[in-house]
């Protein structure tokens, strides 16, 4: 600990000893309180603080997110800790030359997107392909538009899309079963567009058919998500909302024509629906912040996501429905806004 | 009874150091220094020159005319000077008196033990000389203008003790021997003065003896009700009583008198019943000092107009205060007490000392957290509840920009949504949308800005916008006047409590 401080205060000395380097003061800054927290007071009223910080929310998404982690490094090997080291380390990156161009603090909404990131992807996407989608990510999905808090795109999603759209042929190949090295080509999903195959559903939740890497292991996600319900850092309407409809409108279509759609209780496991609804749909930044534009948002999701599986070219669509729904956020706000706050007549 | 909440605020977990229910004396103290504006109401013309003999309990500064109430010297002994101070940002005239250590004081003229033989004029007379009738945030009602309004416009009369805030004032400390007895008692003489009011007695629901007794008390009177409330931050406010308790929507911005209710406390209710069966005049407060930073958490009973270094005393745990901050009556809203001259006036209840916290931890933010209290459930203490929080003015982290969680507005009391205009004041010029979004709405509770993660003040933005858009010329009234009728002469409506 001593040696951090110092460590810590030399890099101070040395940075504000020359000129160039006086940028990146930030960033030391952010390291400084990231182990040795705050040694500022409240000024004005309330004289007392609560506990938590951004810092503490941000590591309760990535502790939600460990168990789904964990055993997707047992599922697919070290290799995934090879994906996430390249996107914390370039994502990072991409995070410290925009706060030394901007002279703003490091913000730790980036802990989660880096986590997010290669959990969303296929198992066997190149390294180099992470690195870039997280750069790309990173930078157009929340730094052009701002930085944390003002981003409208969930950025590890901007990122997914990217790479997926720009290399679909690598995308394709890179799937693989869980605890084997059979490449692979059909996840569930694809199964059922091309063949009506459903396999089993508790392979599903234990993590045994393939997908990407961090959306296998399903029970861990439940739990994860459960917990951070529970500690309210995520609100359970999104969740709710979203796989409640789902599960309508899938087990509805599912009556009306079979071929199209699948079984509810299939579509809430396969894919990614189960990550989107507890991690990516719930970010608070990317979703509306009033509760009735939250049970709105999470309808729709439910609509979109099981419309462009069953309706639409495409095999999986919690991706996109989430980018999409993102995109409608602010104007569910504006309307919910305006329908509660009346204008005032004069 | 009935079983009232609202929705939003936020129930703080138990903090530790809150006031036992013990009693002290302080003692006279040597010098004493008097507002000429204390609790509800303006500031009094002085009727003493410097110079000038006085008794502890004779009239030093009335105004008939005014709203406003008497006021008191507090020690026997020589006015030295009447001169401006800055009290509380408020620039007011102070009387300087020198005691002579003395502790006796003059009564009121006229009280009776049997009050319920005085008439209803005289007991008003007696209320009003006896400067009572400035406590709390709308004062009581009594045709000498000691509040918005007159006793007769009176429709409902709160008396609350929901202990709602992270720090209370012991009500077993209060009503130690009699004054269960006194406090009945001083419900109903202010009946008497309002012969057409209710009376509801808001109570902290885990307080049952208190509970249990006031039930009983009640029966025989069908013009009391008594309420067990949850103790959730802001239930003290009259803003958020009336909603909840009444289920009456408040002129938010204006006096609750306005629409008829006066809001009391215990302490005041007590003030009643020494005034007109006692005869005692308002000269003395019990005044609790919780937090860490006390030696001992106790109620401590002083003369209105003491010094604070003389109530501080060798009080505090750590010489020098440089290390803890003083806080007056409430640690969510109350002024810090920086200046050590300056004394406690008639509204003073309670002095929050905490230690001011500049430590830094490593990894604070991966701790455990045994002792924390926070809104949301990341901490082990959300889920011991029986572990004691710890509480300092550390700012427990860095302030970062908003990511809308919605955390404010789930808190808020009164509906509006904090860091929607938290964000509009800071990237708009002043508008008059902030009004359509509700921004006169705020009861400066600073619940937001207490459980933000981003560590905003969202409720100090808030309040400057609201100087911004009255320096535009946009105010509370255009918001509120359409939409009541309120009570109270003309020139009284827009009569809020003085901080």
């Amino acid at each position: 600990m001593k040696i951090l401080k110092l460590a810590i205060y030399k890099t101070y000395a040395i940075i504000n000893s020359n000129k160039h380097l006086k940028r990146f003061k930030p960033v030391v800054e952010a390291a400084d309180e990231f182990f040795f927290g705050t040694d500022k007071v409240t000024l004005f009223t309330p004289h007392i603080e609560d506990g938590i910080d951004i810092k503490r929310y941000m590591s309760f998404v990535i502790i939600g997110l460990l168990p789904a982690t964990i055993a997707s490094i047992y599922f697919f090997g070290p290799r995934v800790i090879a994906m996430i080291a390249v996107s914390y380390i370039f994502g990072g990156l991409t995070e410290v030359v925009f706060s030394a161009v901007r002279r703003k603090p490091v913000h730790e909404g980036f802990l989660v997107t880096g986590l997010i990131f290669p959990l969303v992807l296929p198992p066997l996407v190149p390294l180099w392909m992470v690195a870039l989608g997280v750069v790309f990510g990173v930078m157009f999905g929340k730094e052009v538009f701002g930085g944390t808090g003002r981003n409208i795109f969930n950025p590890a999603l901007v990122g997914r899309v990217f790479v997926s759209l720009a290399f679909p042929s690598v995308f394709s190949a890179s799937w693989k079963m869980p605890l084997s090295d059979t490449i692979t080509s059909a996840t569930p999903l694809v199964g059922f567009k091309s063949a009506h195959a459903i396999p089993d559903l508790y392979s599903l939740l234990l993590g045994s058919q393939p997908g990407s890497i961090g959306e296998v292991f399903r029970i861990g996600i439940i739990a994860g998500g459960i917990f951070l319900i529970l500690v309210k850092i995520i609100d359970w309407r999104i969740p709710l909302s979203y796989l409640g409809m789902v599960f309508i409108f899938a087990s509805l279509g599912n009556k009306m024509n079979p071929e199209v759609f699948a079984p509810a209780a299939f579509q809430l496991l396969a894919g990614g629906l189960l990550f989107g609804a507890f991690f990516m749909a719930t970010d608070p930044v990317t979703s509306p912040f009033t509760k009735t534009g939250r049970w709105v948002y999470g309808i729709l999701l439910g609509v979109i996501t099981v419309s462009i599986r069953s309706l639409s070219g495409f095999v999986e669509g919690v991706m996109f429905s989430i980018l999409l729904m993102n995109a409608f956020a602010p104007l569910i706000d504006t309307i919910v806004v305006n329908l509660r706050f009346k204008e005032i007549r004069k | 009874m009935a079983f009232r909440r609202f929705q939003g605020g936020y129930k703080f977990g138990t903090f530790c150091c809150q006031p036992k229910s013990r009693l002290v004396q302080a003692g006279i103290p040597r010098k004493v220094i008097i507002p000429l504006k204390q609790g509800f109401g303006g500031e009094v013309k002085p009727l003493v020159k410097t110079g000038d003999k006085v008794f502890a309990g004779q009239i030093i500064a009335r105004d008939d005319n005014s709203v406003s109430s008497p006021i008191h010297a507090t020690v026997n002994g020589r006015v030295t000077s009447i001169e401006k101070r800055n009290y509380f940002m408020q620039e007011i005239t102070v009387a300087l008196i020198e005691g002579d250590g003395t502790a006796d004081f003059r009564m009121l003229e006229g009280y009776s033990a049997d009050w319920g033989s005085l008439s209803p004029e005289k007991t008003e007379e007696l209320l009003y000389l006896s400067g009572v009738t400035s406590l709390d945030s709308e004062g009581i009602p009594t045709r000498f203008k000691s509040s918005a309004i007159f006793p007769n416009e009176v429709e409902d009369v709160i008396i609350h003790a929901a202990d709602s805030e992270p720090y209370n004032m012991s009500l077993k400390a209060l009503l130690l021997g009699k004054n269960k007895d006194h406090l009945l008692a001083g419900i109903r003489i202010l009946k008497k003065i309002m012969p057409d009011a209710k009376f509801h007695l808001v109570l902290n629901q885990s307080g049952r003896n208190i509970v249990d007794w006031a039930r009983q008390a009640a029966v025989e009177y069908d013009w009391i009700k008594v309420y067990p409330v949850e103790p959730r931050y802001p239930q003290d406010m009259p803003e958020v009583l009336t909603p909840s308790i009444l289920g009456r929507e408040f002129p938010y911005g204006y006096s609750a008198a306005t629409l008829g209710i006066v809001t009391l406390t215990i302490q005041t209710l007590l003030s009643v019943y020494e005034a007109v069966a006692e005869g005692r005049p308002l000269i003395e407060r019990v005044i609790a000092l919780s937090g860490p930073s006390w030696k001992e958490n106790l109620h401590i009973k002083a003369r209105v107009g003491s010094p604070l270094e003389f109530i501080v005393g060798d009080r505090l745990k750590s010489e020098g205060a440089a290390k803890d901050r003083l806080v007056l009556n409430s640690i969510m809203t109350g002024h810090n007490l920086n200046d050590s001259s300056l004394p406690i006036d008639r509204t003073c209840y309670q002095i929050v000392g905490i230690p001011e916290n500049r430590a830094r931890e490593l990894f604070v933010f991966m701790r455990p957290g045994l002792n924390t209290d926070s809104y949301s459930r990341t901490f082990l203490s959300n889920w011991l509840l029986w572990m004691k929080k710890r509480v300092d003015t550390n700012m427990h982290g860095e302030e970062r920009p908003c990511i809308s969680c919605g955390w404010c507005e789930g808190v808020c009391p009164v509906g509006i949504i904090p860091h929607l205009l938290y964000r509009q004041i800071a990237a708009l010029p002043v508008n008059e949308s902030f009004m359509r979004y509700g921004i006169f709405n705020c009861i400066d509770c600073n619940l937001c800005s207490y459980v933000c993660p981003s560590k905003i003040s969202v409720a100090r933005s808030i309040k400057d916008g609201k100087q911004k858009l009255v320096s535009i010329g946009c105010d509370k009234s255009q918001c509120i006047l359409p939409k009541f009728d309120l009570k109270g002469a003309e020139e009284y409506r827009g009569v809020k409590s003085i901080r």
